[in-house]
């Protein structure tokens, strides 16, 4: 079950746990940094952005006629090698999928420092606490490695297509839940027991 | 390899000259289409507010073609309900002699009793002294508009033939009538009769300018040509499910991209709300005013068409209760008698009444409605509604006077948003 909600982001964040050295003072930031692109990163070529959206996580439980909602009201963007997608301490205002590509997080130390924390790749979802609603200020920069194309989503949109099909929003927050509450375990698992799991959880399927 | 300083210069010339020959355009197609403004505006804004109905009928799994369907269905049905029941009341060609029979003779007699003028009707009591330099020719020109032409008294006196029974309605015009005819000649300044439609065209031909005439099919043509732009944008934009703006979006650049997203957020909130409580608070404000109308005595069908050309108006500031004032006081001016639904009421009060319902109305719109419907968001300077309003006017007549306040409320969104959008991004 983790490995299917953290899709994209698994695979980057538990191969850097293994190369982790749990007494650097960044603690989170040191699990992950740049590595090679892997080769699966480019995303699978063609394809409608309904097919897309089927394979993200976040959008699991919708039919298709759901997804093609959701289609609708998203954004298809295009980044260049090294272009910035949000910086650090800007508000959030939409969630991102990545489609073809690999982006980077990354977090700005005091003393203006730049640390890789994760790297992602289709179909990973990332900067999701923007669609919540509530006044996020985002704690993380992302970069574009190498030429990449994302699907956004903004909370605006969300908004809108939950006034209009209250159940499709429901689940897409529900999700979304999930995903965080599995998230934040991983990053205290790999915080405080080095990537182990703690005695008493289940390593294959932990109940968020 | 850095840009040397002069191409930075000529890339900053050449991109104020774009924007500034792109405003100048924006400006010259606004002038030049200014016609379709109000059509587009009016579908605009149309399917603004009805944007969440068409979302509340989609929740019953409808799909949006058949909601979209369904709402047009339910407002051609309420608009021929409503039209029919003013055209009940929307007096014929020989109503409208009688009309204006009724009510010359009407508002001079009580402009005599208030006045308590002599058979002269050059002598009145102290207030006449006060006022007749302004009222009397006030009076005079009404008179005017109102008397019947020849042709239109001969019509008038067909219509309505003596009877040997004097009690009957068409005495009590001829009667009218005839005191109508009297008066005008008593006038120390007798009001020269309206010219009739074959006669004004015979005094303005000299002095206007001629023009091909326009036939009633070109004038609807025309009006329809323009007008048939309304409710291709309304269903166009109630059909929109987001490609609009996904296709506006599409053109920002990406550092740009989630500032746009808030800012329209914002725009769409501000707009959304401020068309929404307009158009709530409009309702309100045509029901209360034909209630009021009906509780006054105003014949019910007469109440409504007031009413709705009150709550129409009501988006210009203030003109929607000036047009109920106006219209029930010229109704409780020059109607022969009212049935007010209150005992407390009568003939001689009703125009007191009528100021002082219309006051209470206006009043309980702007403490109680616009805060509560407008909030504070879209709450704009009384100064600016008053240049705004009236540059409106003149830059753009009626269609300028109606779209003010709504261009000034998106504007002020708009740059409150971007400021703070682009401060929180960093881009300023």
């Amino acid at each position: 079950m983790k490995s299917g909600l953290l899709r994209g982001v698994k695979k980057i964040l538990v191969s850097r746990l293994e190369k982790t050295d749990s007494s650097d003072a960044e603690g989170v930031s040191a699990l992950a940094a740049f590595g090679p692109v892997p080769a699966m990163a480019a995303g699978k070529r063609g394809g409608s952005l309904v097919d897309f959206l089927r394979q993200v996580t976040l959008f699991e439980e919708l039919s298709q006629a759901e997804l093609a909602r959701v289609a609708q009201s998203a954004h298809e963007r295009s980044y260049r090698d090294g272009e910035s997608i949000y910086e650090q301490g800007t508000p959030g205002a939409a969630l991102f999928l990545v489609r073809k590509g690999v982006v980077e997080i990354l977090r700005r130390k005091r003393n203006g420092e730049e640390v890789s924390v994760l790297m992602l790749e289709p179909p990973a979802s990332f900067a999701e606490q923007a669609v919540l609603g509530a006044d996020v200020v985002r704690w993380t920069s992302a970069r574009a490695r190498g030429p990449v194309s994302l699907v956004a989503l903004g909370y605006s949109d969300l908004e809108a297509l939950g006034r209009r099909f209250p159940l499709l929003a429901n689940k897409i927050l529900l999700k979304l839940a999930q995903i965080m509450a599995i998230r934040l375990q991983l990053l205290l698992e790999a915080e405080f027991f080095g990537g182990e799991a703690p005695v008493g959880s289940s390593q294959n399927d932990p109940q968020p | 390899m850095t840009p040397s300083p002069s191409r930075n210069s000529s890339g900053t010339f050449f991109k104020s000259l774009t924007v500034v020959a792109g405003l100048l355009l924006a400006g010259f197609l606004i002038w030049a289409l200014r016609s379709l403004i109000l059509p587009v505006a009016v579908g605009g804004l149309l399917a603004y507010i009805c944007y969440p109905l068409v979302a509340g009928l989609e929740r019953f799994r409808l799909t949006r073609g058949l909601a979209i369907g369904l709402l047009l269905l339910a407002f051609v049905s309420a608009g021929l309900f409503i039209v029919n029941r003013v055209r009940a009341g929307i007096p014929d060609d020989a109503g409208v002699l009688e009309l204006r029979v009724r009510a010359l003779h009407n508002v001079n007699r009580r402009y005599q009793a208030l006045m308590d003028l002599d058979p002269s009707l050059t002598k009145g009591n102290r207030i006449y002294q006060l006022v007749r330099e302004d009222l009397d020719p006030l009076l005079n020109r009404l008179n005017r508009v109102l008397a019947l032409t020849p042709e239109e008294q001969s019509r008038f006196l067909s219509l309505h033939p003596q009877s040997a029974d004097t009690s009957t309605g068409s005495d009590r015009l001829q009667d009218y009538h005839r005191e109508n005819l009297r008066t005008l000649e008593v006038r120390a300044r007798p009001a020269v009769p309206r010219a009739g439609p074959g006669d004004r065209g015979a005094a303005t031909s000299a002095a206007a300018p001629k023009r091909p005439p326009k036939t009633p099919l070109a004038a609807l043509a025309a009006l329809l040509s323009t007008w048939v732009v309304a409710p291709a944008v309304f269903l166009f934009l109630l059909r929109d499910t987001g490609e609009i703006k996904c296709g506006f979006l599409r053109v920002v650049p990406n550092r740009l991209f989630e500032p746009a997203l808030a800012i329209l957020a914002d725009l769409d909130r501000a707009l959304g709300g401020y068309v929404r409580g307009v158009f709530l608070e409009s309702a309100a404000l045509g029901i209360s005013v034909a209630l009021l109308l009906a509780l006054l005595g105003v014949p019910i069908n007469w109440a409504i068409l007031i009413g709705l050309v009150s709550g129409a108006t009501n988006p210009v500031p203030y003109v929607g209760s000036a047009v109920a004032l106006l219209a029930g006081l010229a109704y409780s001016l020059f109607s022969d008698e009212i049935h007010p639904l209150l005992p407390m009421i009568r003939a001689e009060n009703v125009a007191l009444w009528m100021v002082v319902g219309v006051a209470m109305i206006e009043l309980a719109k702007n403490l109680l409605l616009e805060p509560l419907l407008l909030g504070s968001t879209t709450k704009v300077h009384p100064l600016v509604v008053l240049i705004s309003v009236l540059g409106g006017g003149i830059l753009f007549g009626v269609v300028g006077l109606l779209l003010a306040l709504p261009t000034v409320t998106i504007f002020k969104a708009l740059i409150s948003s971007a400021s703070h959008q682009l401060k929180a991004y960093g881009l300023t």
